[in-house]
């Protein structure tokens, strides 16, 4: 088994620019990702396939430079792409061939031997849940099954690391449970570095240690997930099983900045002098039952809509 | 859960070079349209030309020994010197109806040259109208291209491997029973002598095939990678030869009618007809044209034709590949 552990960045580019018909769908960018797994997240049109196609060499930039697993970019982009296994977004297979026959083929074109390609690709399809299906012509596959084979395919010459367009769309919730399970299992198990651009802020913090936010071409943010859901300033989150209203009216009497988000969830700004201590008092005065008590925590969504829309009003 | 289900496991193992990755979407290729049933039947079929003239070479060779065997492919030879007018060899013919095993080069390459020109040519177009407009518009239509090219394959590798798909069913059809009817007369001499006299033939074979198939599957390939329905693709192929071949027999045949010199009328109109300029190279490569009647448009055509085929696919492909 082989470890990135020695180095720290998997992608290390600076000055990358791409154009389509004038308008600049990557804009001089300067991009450094870390090992592990990285969310790569953006409006539509910001640029993110984009990427993602330059670091393959699938599309030319026009202009930078830099290293992708410690090898010269864009120089040696196709002995690149034997360490990269690579979902892309669209829905694409070879109509015709079977589902372990388009992974086999796959792994030939990694430089597999035949018969090795066909035991690994029977050895991926099990670790993706394609059973006997497998057999069947790609063609016929649902939207579901075909992501799966796409991540089989991804998967099969063992990459480095693992770029990720999209995953989990068109799985059902359980499904994409088990998908983010194998995603988790290969970055942590298996070491590889995952590069993961999806819409899905759940799949985000379901598996990702840091975030890179594109917009219009250009990086507006890349951190760490744990630093993103940083609270700004000290609070509680509460959870309470009815009359939440009531309680952020009394707890607002006692001083306290409360924001509802629900009729059972509240959100509780402590500032130097206050306690908890008096939240539970004011709960027993008011007989309101607090179910859950943990410290607030901004949510991703937020902090992607906030980056968002912070680009936009600059542009207008 | 398979029973076997081992997880995820590292694969450690020595990969193949980058340079022979094509060779991949050639055998991917292959291996799919082997399944074909009707490919498979026209692979069989085109086998009965091949057959023919195997027994036209041997009834040549039993006529260096047996004059009563001449008989046939006298006939046979004045007939196909006559149709070309002036392009024809008369004197040759007459030389090898007295000796013919001095004419063996000259009666064998005739007989290659009617294995070539009339039944191959023919399964050639069918085979190929049959096979290449699906190779590259299944690939556009399914977004495969995407899959192949996220390897370590450049899009050239990629319509190389397309194209390696033609060739393989044309050798088929073309260049293996050619050299097998080629082995079998050397079979059938009995004379030592006949590899010196027609030693050369094996190579104009390889020529003549290489001539065939390249603009050929280039072209076929262009018009598959112009689209993502495989049926528009197969009608312009088809399109292609029948065009010009009618429009090349109604200007030539127009103009016989005025009693018009044919020789001429052949060389103004050759271009437009691909059945045509195909024939013309292959009677040049055979060494069956005087040297008077040798013309640079037909190579030129053919050239062009390959360049520009393979040129348009080639950039289909990698402009597909922009977001």
């Amino acid at each position: 088994m082989y470890s990135n552990k020695n180095t720290d960045n998997i992608i290390e580019i600076q000055g990358l620019s791409k154009r389509y018909r004038g308008q600049f769908a990557l804009n001089n960018v300067d991009i450094t990702v870390p090992v592990g797994v990285t969310g790569l997240l953006g409006p539509n049109g910001s640029g993110k396939s984009t990427f993602i196609k330059t670091i393959l060499g699938l599309v030319r930039a026009e202009k930078g430079h830099g290293t992708v697993l410690g090898m010269a970019w864009p120089r040696l982009v196709k002995k690149l792409r034997d360490k990269i296994g690579y979902l892309p977004e669209d829905d694409c297979y070879i109509l015709g061939l079977q589902g372990v026959e388009c992974v086999q083929m796959m792994a030939r074109l990694s430089g597999l031997p035949t018969t090795e390609a066909l035991r690994r690709a029977h050895e991926v399809l099990d670790f993706c849940d394609v059973g006997q299906e497998r057999y069947r012509n790609v063609e016929t596959y649902s939207t579901g099954m075909r992501q799966k084979l796409k991540f089989a395919q991804a998967l099969v010459h063992d990459p480095q690391m693992i770029i990720l367009d999209e995953p989990t769309t068109g799985l059902d919730p359980t499904q994409r449970e088990e998908f983010l399970d194998r995603i988790h299992d290969l970055a942590h198990r298996f070491e590889k570095s995952i590069l993961l651009s999806t819409h899905i802020l759940h799949d985000v913090q379901h598996v990702c240690d840091q975030v890179i936010i594109l917009v219009r071409g250009e990086v507006r943010l890349c951190d760490t997930l744990e630093n993103l859901q940083r609270p700004t300033q000290s609070g509680v989150r509460i959870s309470v099983i009815h009359d939440g209203l009531r309680f952020a009216e009394s707890l607002r009497r006692d001083g306290y900045d409360v924001q509802c988000d629900s009729d059972q969830e509240l959100r509780i700004n402590v500032k130097g002098s206050q306690s908890l201590q008096s939240i539970w008092a004011a709960s027993k005065r008011e007989s309101v039952l607090i179910q859950r008590m943990d410290e607030a925590r901004n949510s991703l969504e937020a902090s992607f809509i906030e980056i968002v829309s912070e680009k936009k009003h600059a542009h207008t | 859960m398979p029973i076997l289900d081992l997880g995820y496991r590292p694969w450690t193992g020595a990969r193949s070079g980058e340079w022979w990755r094509w060779s991949v979407v050639a055998r991917t290729g292959i291996s799919l349209v082997w399944r074909g049933t009707w490919v498979k039947r026209i692979l069989l079929f085109a086998t009965i030309p091949a057959l023919i003239t195997m027994f036209g070479v041997g009834v040549f060779e039993q006529g260096t020994r047996d004059e009563s065997y001449r008989i046939a492919f006298n006939r046979f030879l004045m007939e196909r010197n006559r149709e070309m007018g002036p392009r024809g060899r008369m004197s040759e013919v007459k030389e090898l109806i007295v000796d013919p095993s001095s004419q063996r080069h000259f009666g064998w390459s005739n007989m290659l040259l009617w294995y070539f020109r009339y039944p191959q040519a023919f399964w050639i177009v069918v085979i190929i109208g049959l096979v290449a407009p699906r190779l590259i518009s299944y690939d556009l239509r399914s977004r495969g291209y995407l899959l192949y090219l996220s390897r370590p394959l450049s899009p050239a590798g990629y319509v190389f491997g397309k194209a390696c798909i033609l060739f393989f069913l044309l050798a088929m059809i073309t260049t293996i029973p050619a050299l097998a009817i080629y082995a079998g007369g050397l079979l059938l001499s009995n004379d030592y002598g006949s590899l010196l006299q027609t030693w050369d033939l094996p190579f104009r074979i390889l020529l003549a095939t290489a001539v065939l198939v390249l603009p050929t599957s280039a072209v076929a390939l262009a018009f598959s990678s112009l689209t993502q329905e495989s049926r528009f693709a197969a009608f312009a192929w088809f399109a292609t030869w029948v065009v010009g071949w009618v429009t090349y027999l109604v200007l030539t045949g127009s103009a016989m009618l005025n009693e018009s010199d044919v020789n001429e009328l052949h060389r103004r109109w050759l271009l437009i007809s691909p059945y045509h300029v195909l024939g013309h190279l292959q009677q040049e490569i055979f060494g069956l044209i005087p040297e008077q009647e040798h013309m640079i448009g037909p190579w030129i055509v053919s050239g062009l034709a390959t360049v520009i085929g393979f040129y348009v696919a080639h950039w289909r492909v990698a402009r597909m590949l922009k977001v």
